[in-house]
């Protein structure tokens, strides 16, 4: 497929992310498309989503690194800033976007949300709402999603 | 040298164009099941064209991307009664459900289907079905009581 003629930068990119990977991050492109990757997050420590292993998709669109990548998680997660479709709301992937930025610094960022719930900024108003009345039991639901969705079989 | 679309980030666009509503609103659709992370089970809305028999009356029709979209076609059929000559009507399983009767658009009676390109999208399909409504062996046929549903 449309593989020959990848930007420099797109095999840069990839070619450290697999050499170096970033602390509970790894991402690898799929065989038949470089510009998709499979992508799994650990889920940080002190963090609802603690043991849980998380598993995204990540697609550079043809004007990338003009353009932001697109990601989103394929494991359910109990999250204010995920929606059902697992979209994740996260400044740099639209208006914030800088080409600069790149795959790992995504990645980062979205592990980051993940230590660093926003329900200031909700994609799933409910969770929002949750977070925001009873964060204890919020939190405790976040738990339980995890041991059912994300205990990595 | 076109990059490839995958399937899923190519369904989520979709889905916002959809959201966002498509030209004079006569055509619309959305997913049936916003808990589905594949995205599989689609509705789509018609609103029959002026000056034909369909004029005033909305079809609802089910769309089905299976894992191979949009390599392959949605599987189309109407959940509203209609006589469209592209529409089959028959007895049967559909998506391994016996549901009875069912009304398939057929792709060996509808260009769009039968010439797929994996650009085509559901808004598409559901445009042309409309522009089909209105086409001379269309227009005229007597249809089914407004408003039943198979």
């Amino acid at each position: 497929m449309a593989n020959s003629n990848l930007p420099r930068r797109i095999i840069k990119e990839t070619q450290r992310l697999l050499s170096e990977p970033a602390p509970g991050i790894s991402a690898s492109p799929s065989e038949e498309n470089m510009r998709y990757f499979n992508v799994m997050i650990l889920g940080p420590s002190q963090s609802p989503y603690e043991g849980g292993v998380f598993k995204l998709e990540l697609f550079l669109p043809e004007e990338y690194p003009m353009a932001p990548p697109k990601v989103r998680f394929l494991t359910k997660i109990y999250h204010p800033n995920i929606d059902k479709l697992g979209r994740i709301c996260l400044d740099i992937l639209k208006d914030k976007w800088s080409p600069a930025l790149q795959i790992r610094t995504v990645l980062l960022s979205i592990q980051a949300l993940l230590s660093a719930p926003n329900p200031d900024d909700p994609l799933s108003e409910n969770i929002a709402k949750h977070w925001k009345t009873n964060e204890t039991e919020a939190v405790e639901t976040a738990k339980e999603w995890t041991r059912l969705y994300a205990s990595g079989e | 040298m076109s990059v490839y679309f995958p399937r899923n980030f190519r369904l989520l666009e979709e889905l916002e164009r959809g959201e966002k509503g498509i030209g004079d609103g006569t055509v619309s659709y959305g997913m049936d099941d916003g808990d589905d992370i594949y995205m599989r089970s689609w509705t789509g809305t018609i609103i029959g064209p002026h000056n034909t028999v369909h004029e005033g009356r909305i079809y609802q029709l089910k769309l089905f991307c299976d894992k191979d979209y949009p390599e392959k076609p949605p599987s189309v059929r109407f959940h509203s009664r209609v006589n469209m000559t592209c529409v089959n009507h028959e007895t049967g399983v559909f998506d391994y459900v016996e549901i009875g009767s069912i009304a398939l658009v057929e792709p060996k009676k509808f260009g769009l289907l039968a010439n797929w390109q994996r650009e085509y999208t559901m808004e598409d399909i559901l445009t042309q079905l409309k522009k089909e409504m209105a086409a001379p062996h269309n227009r005229k046929l007597v249809q089914p009581p407004e408003g039943t549903y198979f």
